[in-house]
């Protein structure tokens, strides 16, 4: 015998109906496009007949064998592991000054979330000018803290640009996952801590057997989020570096986006987004999977 | 060995101040139950005694040391939280063993203590299980488990047994009792239920408005009630109010009331004249053609091996337990009789024993 499934708001006894709009809206601009985005993977653009022309696997020959594309899904792989890390470890050690009720927090909070309000693209500029090697004021403070020679243009310094893109990352979403990780936090229930303090244990030994196991779930749910999202990065490095200097900064939605608006290769860059789509998915379900994400 | 000492310890939030002046002392190897209803601040004052609420005035003394500002893990006691604080991403091992682990003990020493712990408690089966996968008797016994391994001087109990259903809370009341007889560690045991008191305490302290109301062993505080409070309070059944004046009777006082003449106790003290409230426990009286009470019988309740008859009397209802055998016509006049040295008498005004 099964049990009866709770549905929080149930109109009918049925859900498709209801669902059914939502569903054509899916296959009208998502499925579609995904199917059609297949399709283009086996086909090329030629600008001067002004047709698709049927090419087979050799988009898919030319991926692999295109060293730019590997160079690019390195670069993509570099910003969403140390962005992702930066944004986990600031944003829980913050939640976790933020989590008390005392007087000037709750302002405090609000300030925080600030930063989410300003569109990506306006942020990257933020921090183009900030690092501008004349009169930003990042470059500025490394210079007078001897962190960094006097006039090195961090954004064209191919050793420091992707460090210089990341930091506009992480300061706009670490404020995304303290929110999410003081709502998790101020959920928590008091007594376990109460008994853990009367059993002797310490801060960190309280913190990393009640706090992080009863936290996993949302933590898991916040790096999923911002996962997916760092992965396809492409804002901040159009804006502030398009890419360059060189390819240092290039990654795999901004060659993507290049192969298909710039170069017209409408095919090659269909071929680019699909794998992008597969390693996330492939990705995201793994991730599911090892921490027994529930949706 | 360990002792609890309170000096006129006091609490209050912010400018409200909800305890005052508690003094008392609980000697080594005591069973105290801190005794009265919500809101009375026996739950406060325990938690002011594990560490997890400050003491605002006085001293808190555990085994002769002043504890006020001393770190919980500090103060060698173990607490068994009213929903268990079971910590739910460990299994039942863990839990039991996670004071242990904190204090770095050896794993092996871990491992003995937390089996024979389990044993004791009849845990054994579940210890690889996690809290949510037990009845609230084995969450309860894992909490109870939790504060054994510690070997702590003193083990506190905030309402353990409130979640529980009735059965099992007389068993496990008895089982609280006989480990504490095992152990001999000095126990301070809160509890609203007047049953759990009577059955478990040496000593218990009731408490009213954040002021000690009585303290006394439970034959004590049942017997001798300090006051109207107590008397009402502690007992199965609601004890009877009727209220009066002293009258000198033949032979020694008694008191008028509206439901008859009460004889008291010829030892009683009171002066003829002085208004007073008499406590009558429905286990007290008797049904006596001869009796001087009055009531009218309403409705009898039947208890398994006695029943309670509800009478109406003068100041509201009157209760008697009474032999199951026998029938009452309702709205019949019942007469009543008690023995003097029986009666509870309390001034009208003070509320207070005479």
């Amino acid at each position: 015998m099964s049990t009866i499934q709770v549905r929080r708001f149930a109109i009918s006894d049925s859900p498709w109906p209801w669902l059914f709009p939502l569903v054509a809206l899916l296959m009208v601009f998502t499925i579609y496009p995904l199917i059609y985005n297949i399709w283009l993977s086996f086909h090329e653009f030629l600008p001067r007949k002004r047709t698709l022309a049927f090419v087979g696997f050799s988009n898919w020959i030319q991926l692999w064998n295109d060293t730019r594309f590997w160079g690019a899904l390195g670069v993509t792989f570099i910003y969403f592991i140390i962005a992702l890390t930066c944004e986990i470890v600031l944003g829980m050690a913050i939640a976790l000054l933020l989590d008390a009720e005392l007087p000037g927090f709750g302002v405090l909070r609000a300030v925080l979330s600030m930063t989410l309000v300003i569109p990506p693209a306006i942020a990257g500029m933020m921090f183009l000018l900030m690092e501008d090697p004349q009169f930003g004021v990042i470059t500025y403070f490394l210079n007078e803290l001897g962190l960094l020679a006097k006039g090195t243009p961090i954004l064209s310094t191919s050793s420091l640009a992707l460090a210089g893109v990341m930091v506009a990352e992480i300061w706009q979403w670490t404020p995304f996952m303290v929110l999410i990780f003081l709502a998790g936090l101020r959920a928590l229930p008091a007594e376990p801590y109460e008994a853990a303090m009367i059993d002797g244990a310490s801060a960190v030994q309280m913190f990393r057997r009640l706090t992080l196991p009863m936290m996993s779930r949302v933590i898991a749910v916040a790096v999923l989020l911002r996962g997916i999202d760092l992965f396809r990065v492409f804002d901040y490095v159009f804006v502030m570096t398009s890419g360059g200097p060189g390819t240092a900064t290039y990654t795999l939605s901004l060659y993507a986006w290049q192969q298909t608006f710039s170069n017209l290769k409408w095919g090659y860059g269909a071929t680019l987004s699909l794998v992008s789509l597969a390693i996330i998915m492939v990705l995201a379900n793994l991730f599911i999977k090892l921490f027994k994400v529930r949706w | 060995m360990a002792t609890v000492e309170y000096k006129s310890i006091g609490k209050s939030f912010g400018a409200f101040n909800i305890m005052r002046d508690i003094s008392f002392q609980i000697a080594d190897r005591q069973f105290v139950v801190l005794l009265g209803p919500s809101g009375c601040g026996k739950t406060t004052l325990l938690r002011m005694t594990a560490g997890l609420e400050s003491v605002s005035e006085g001293d808190l003394m555990i085994s002769g040391r002043r504890v006020n500002d001393v770190h919980p893990r500090d103060r060698d006691i173990a607490m068994v939280f009213q929903n268990y604080a079971l910590y739910p991403t460990m299994k039942v091992y863990e839990n039991i063993a996670f004071s242990l682990e904190v204090a770095k003990r050896p794993a092996a020493e871990i491992k003995q203590r937390v089996e024979r712990a389990a044993e004791i408690l009849n845990l054994t089966p579940y210890l690889q299980r996690y809290p949510k996968e037990l009845s609230g008797g084995q969450r309860q016994r894992v909490a109870m488990g939790r504060a054994m391994v510690r070997e702590a001087a003193v083990f506190l109990f905030d309402e353990p047994l409130s979640n529980l259903d009735a059965k099992l809370r007389a068993h496990m009341r008895t089982e609280i009792r006989q480990l504490h007889n095992r152990l001999g560690t000095t126990t301070i045991y809160v509890t609203h239920d007047q049953i759990e008191a009577m059955t478990m305490a040496d000593t218990i302290v009731v408490m009213r408005a954040g002021k000690i109301e009585q303290i006394g062993s439970p034959d004590d505080v049942y017997d001798r009630p300090a006051s109207k409070y107590v008397a009402d309070f502690i007992g199965g059944s609601a004890i009877n109010f009727l209220s009066g004046v002293v009258v000198a009777d033949q032979g020694g006082p008694a008191a008028d009331t509206k439901a008859g003449r009460i004889k008291l106790d010829p030892a009683l003290t009171a002066r003829p004249g002085q208004r007073v409230i008499c406590g009558l426990r429905p286990t007290d009286v008797t049904v006596d053609p001869e009796g001087l009470i009055a009531a009218r019988s309403m409705l009898v309740e039947r208890m398994g091996h006695d029943a309670q008859l509800c009478c109406e009397g003068p100041e509201g209802q009157f209760l008697a337990i009474i032999d199951k055998a026998a029938r009452f016509e309702a709205g019949a006049e019942v007469r009543f009789a008690i023995a003097p040295e029986k009666v509870h008498v309390f001034d009208a005004e003070s509320e207070s024993r005479l």
